[in-house]
């Protein structure tokens, strides 16, 4: 692209404000959107560098005592190995029976699904026993009895009731999930304005409808927490879930990485559930920020 | 609803617990107590467990072991997390540098560190209190950042004007600030070392509760199983209930809902 000065075209450089040193005046017509792109990068690389060195360090420090042997092979590989495995995992069925993709794959299936259950029945549940009392003093006893026993404790009587399959795993999800879900959606309707309730009525809503039209979007912040928390349980019931009793998933393949004492299997199942569970949740701050576009909080 | 009445939650209330125990009863009847015991034998299994010992202990032996080991690592954690946490809030540079590799951990499950934490050190009690303290810290840490980091802006500006130094700034103005969502951590930070026990115990453990249950599975006893879970109910429900004692005492300003 040429610039022909009988067109009397400025020239960026020359609206650079006198005095100011800062290159980047003369470069604002860069055309070039993957130019803009690395820069944007070595920009955010420069204003993070504290962050950036303090990885790089802490991989070199790992790397190190993996290579003068400070800690032994048995119980730490190092991030090389890990990264070696990490990819050759995609295409090996070795050593623990699955390519890394089927272990992920079932866990995230079965997490989800309990999931899924569990919020089905879970918010609406509780949104109803924040909007009726009477509903909140049938169930609230029950549910309280049953709310400090922790999930994983279901795990050995889900076994001997329903197996070691995917049925028995996906009631212990459904457990765990449940309850975040019941909770959040019971408080997020109970803080409902009242005034808000009493406008509708006024103008002749029936209670149901005050709840539905009112009660329920109100509740909606209160839901996605949560269902962020529900996600999170689920996600480390599942987990706990494969560890006990599994012939796949991420929980079965770093249970036998354990067995077989090999740390980078153990390490690289670690990352891929951290990895996951981030990329989940990432997933459902989307979905809640998309629908709560173009409301005021 | 003007209609209720003082007692009109506890009718609906045992009425709803009564046709629970009446459907208990009735599956039990059909199913038989190899697959759902009656409650009363649950209760009469508790007795027994507390008399005879199981792999050498008996009832209060398995709680103690469990309880040792989610106070050590919960101690651990909070002497450990809460500083941590706080010099995070408190300081942007060491921020910037701790915050990239915390964020690797961050959203690993602490129960998907036992593999790991069996390889460094063994089956015995170290990597069970490894594992219930990496649940805690993580939890700790999270919120006692959150709490120093979000105090609200004008607190501070106003006691920076009325010429509070850094120091005092800290203790006076930011700390209890985030009082309430340190205590909030080690609410979820205890109980999540409380599960982190219980899971650490299923996958291998010669004692705790988490052992009774699986002891249970093994041998195929419901009845075992469901006392096991009771009693782990029980103790969660007693250490929620003295946590909230402890913050109406030392935090009583926070915010309930509900």
């Amino acid at each position: 692209m040429s610039v022909s000065l009988s067109q009397k075209t400025l020239d960026p450089a020359e609206l650079r404000p006198l005095g100011s040193k800062d290159p980047s005046w003369g470069r604002l017509a860069a055309p070039n959107p993957l130019v803009r792109v690395i820069k944007g990068l070595l920009r955010a690389a420069y204003q993070e560098k504290l962050s950036i060195i303090s990885l790089i360090v802490f991989f070199l420090l790992w790397e190190g005592v993996c290579y003068f042997k400070i800690i032994g092979p048995y119980q730490l590989a190092p991030p090389s190995k890990v990264l070696k495995l990490l990819i050759a995992k995609l295409a090996t069925q070795n050593p623990d029976g699955a390519y890394l993709w089927a272990h992920a794959l079932s866990s995230l299936g079965l997490a989800l699904s309990g999931f899924g259950a569990a919020t089905l029945f879970g918010v609406p549940l509780g949104l109803l026993m924040g909007w009726y009392p009477r509903l909140n003093h049938l169930v609230r006893p029950v549910f309280d009895l049953l709310r400090p026993i922790p999930p994983i404790a279901w795990i050995p009587l889900a076994i001997i009731w329903l197996g070691i399959g995917g049925v028995a795993k996906g009631f212990i999800i459904f457990l765990a999930a449940f309850v975040p879900g019941v909770i959040n959606s019971f408080t997020g309707a109970r803080l409902t304005n009242p005034v808000l309730v009493r406008v509708a009525k006024i103008h002749g809503a029936s209670d149901f409808t005050a709840f539905w039209r009112i009660g329920v979007p109100s509740a909606a912040p209160m839901i996605f927490t949560g269902l962020r928390l529900s996600l999170n349980a689920a996600w480390t019931t599942l987990v706990a879930a494969e560890l006990v009793a599994a012939s796949q998933g991420l929980g079965f393949m770093i249970q036998m990485g354990r067995r077989l004492a090999r740390p980078d299997i153990v390490i690289v199942g670690m990352l891929t559930i951290g990895l996951l569970g981030a990329f989940l949740s990432w997933i459902l701050s989307k979905i809640e920020r998309s629908f709560f576009a173009g409301r005021a909080s | 609803m003007k209609s209720s009445s003082r007692f009109y939650p506890l009718v609906l209330g045992g009425a709803a617990l009564l046709a629970v125990l009446g459907l208990w009863l009735i599956i039990s009847q059909m199913a038989g107590p190899k697959i759902l015991p009656r409650p009363w034998s649950i209760l009469e299994e508790i007795a027994r467990l507390w008399r005879t010992p199981l792999s050498g202990r008996p009832l209060s032996g398995h709680i103690f072991f469990s309880l040792r080991r989610v106070l050590a690592a919960f101690g651990l954690a909070v002497l450990t997390g809460l500083p941590l946490g706080l010099a995070l809030g408190w300081f942007p540079v060491f921020r910037k540098i701790v915050t990239p590799i915390f964020e690797i951990f961050r959203p690993i499950p602490p129960i998907a560190w036992i593999p790991i934490a069996i390889l460094w050190l063994g089956v015995g009690e170290g990597s069970k209190i490894f594992i219930c303290y990496v649940g805690a810290f993580i939890i700790l840490v999270l919120n006692s950042l959150a709490g120093t980091l979000y105090v609200d802006r004008t607190l501070v500006n106003a006691a920076r004007v009325f010429g509070a130094n850094q120091k005092r700034l800290f203790l006076e103005v930011a700390l209890p600030a985030a009082l309430p969502a340190i205590f909030a951590g080690l609410q979820n930070g205890l109980s999540m070392a409380w599960m982190c026990v219980l899971a650490a115990e299923l996958v291998g453990g010669r004692e705790g509760v988490g052992f009774i249950i699986i002891q249970g599975m093994n041998m195929d006893r419901v009845d075992m199983i469901m006392a096991g879970m009771a009693v782990i109910g029980a103790l969660g429900a007693i250490f929620a209930a003295l946590l909230r004692v402890l913050e109406k005492t030392l935090c009583p300003y926070r915010k309930q809902l509900v």
